[in-house]
């Protein structure tokens, strides 16, 4: 690698740090600063943001063909089985008697349950 | 600069046959791309397995939302915004390293892993710290708070956040500690002339772990941490 090679992409690195700390400047300040109502999604969208620019340049996908249509249905697949795990619980029929779906149980009424 | 300089020649892996003939054993040095694809495929491995934990907690997020943004707003934001920063200069020391490498600076690249170490370190005993607290204020597993059915309980939602957060926190530092032997390792292979700037391959592969724990960092901080931001606490 020659030195012109090495200053460029040192620099590179330095650029993806100031973005990446930029975005987690974001993402700490947007909970008391901005859209408080939509904070799980904008923090989501911040992370996929920086997740991007990690992959693309610190982990050096940006130009592999190949690697990168690997990583892209790998991906894919995850979120087609995000999807139909996440429609499937919706219609979740079992709700009613489920345990992992109880909304606030007490102790005292828990215990009761229980008992009976 | 080039690695002669610092006395890193590399040293290959001789095999000896039954009939005495020597042959220089063709592994994953010789390979720089298969063993990098390979890599990548061990890493989608990783991905697949944080998938699921993200997608229970997806789920349970959906079931019990207050409960959720209620025990988020009880953790520390500077002490997990800290951590954050702290993985994120590690990577950049990593890389650098990675870069100094390649760029046949053999002392720099060890520097660098020595840096990244010791980033590693500090974000294991801040992650102890915010244990340690939580132990103290009685939220830990197995202690009854996080156990349904007694006067102590918390609520249903708030168990599943707080089982969550140690199991995910704790796999994801699991990782973090894997990470330093890992580097440790490279540093063996370097002081021993099997990882060189013509054969880097190990230390690009580990460069590449190291910025998938991070990657996998970026969503669980937002996802503990910032939720229940700025509600209350």
């Amino acid at each position: 690698m020659d030195i012109n090679t090495y200053k460029a992409q040192k620099s590179g690195y330095y650029k993806i740090l100031g973005g990446l700390l930029l975005l987690t400047a974001v993402t700490l300040i947007q909970p008391y600063m901005f859209l408080e109502n939509a904070t799980f999604g904008i923090q989501l969208m911040i992370g996929a943001v920086k997740a991007w620019l990690i992959v693309m340049y610190y982990m050096h996908l940006k130009g592999e063909t190949l690697i990168g249509w690997t990583v892209g249905f790998a991906l894919a697949l995850v979120i087609f089985f995000f999807a139909v795990v996440m429609t499937d619980v919706h219609h979740f029929q079992f709700k009613d008697i489920s345990y992992i779906s109880e909304q606030h149980v007490s102790a005292g009424e828990h215990t009761q349950h229980h008992e009976e | 600069m080039s690695h002669e300089e610092h006395g890193h020649e590399y040293v290959p892996e001789i095999a000896t046959a039954r009939d005495g003939k020597q042959y220089e054993v063709q592994g994953w040095q010789g390979d720089f791309y298969g063993g990098k694809l390979g890599f990548w495929l061990f890493m989608l491995t990783e991905v697949m397995m944080f998938g699921a934990m993200f997608l229970t907690l997806t789920y349970y997020f959906s079931l019990h939302h207050d409960d959720f943004i209620e025990a988020s707003s009880e953790f520390s934001v500077l002490l997990g915004g800290t951590n954050t920063v702290v993985l994120l200069i590690s990577a950049l020391t990593m890389g650098l390293g990675l870069l100094k490498m390649r760029a046949g600076d053999v002392k720099g690249a060890k520097l660098m892993i020595y840096a990244t170490m010791i980033l590693a370190l500090v974000f294991l005993a801040i992650k102890g710290v915010e244990w340690t607290e939580d132990y103290h204020d009685g939220v830990f597993l197995g202690l009854p708070a996080l156990q349904a059915g007694n006067p102590d309980s918390r609520p249903l939602g708030e168990i599943l956040f707080f089982g969550m957060y140690f199991t995910m926190t704790g796999l994801h530092g699991f990782h973090i500690i894997l990470g330093i032997g890992l580097m440790l390792w490279l540093l063996k292979r370097i002081n021993a002339g099997k990882v060189t700037p013509e054969h880097h391959i190990l230390h690009f592969n580990i460069a590449l772990y190291w910025d998938l724990v991070h990657l996998i960092w970026v969503f669980v901080f937002p996802y503990f941490y910032m939720i229940g931001a700025g509600h209350g606490h």
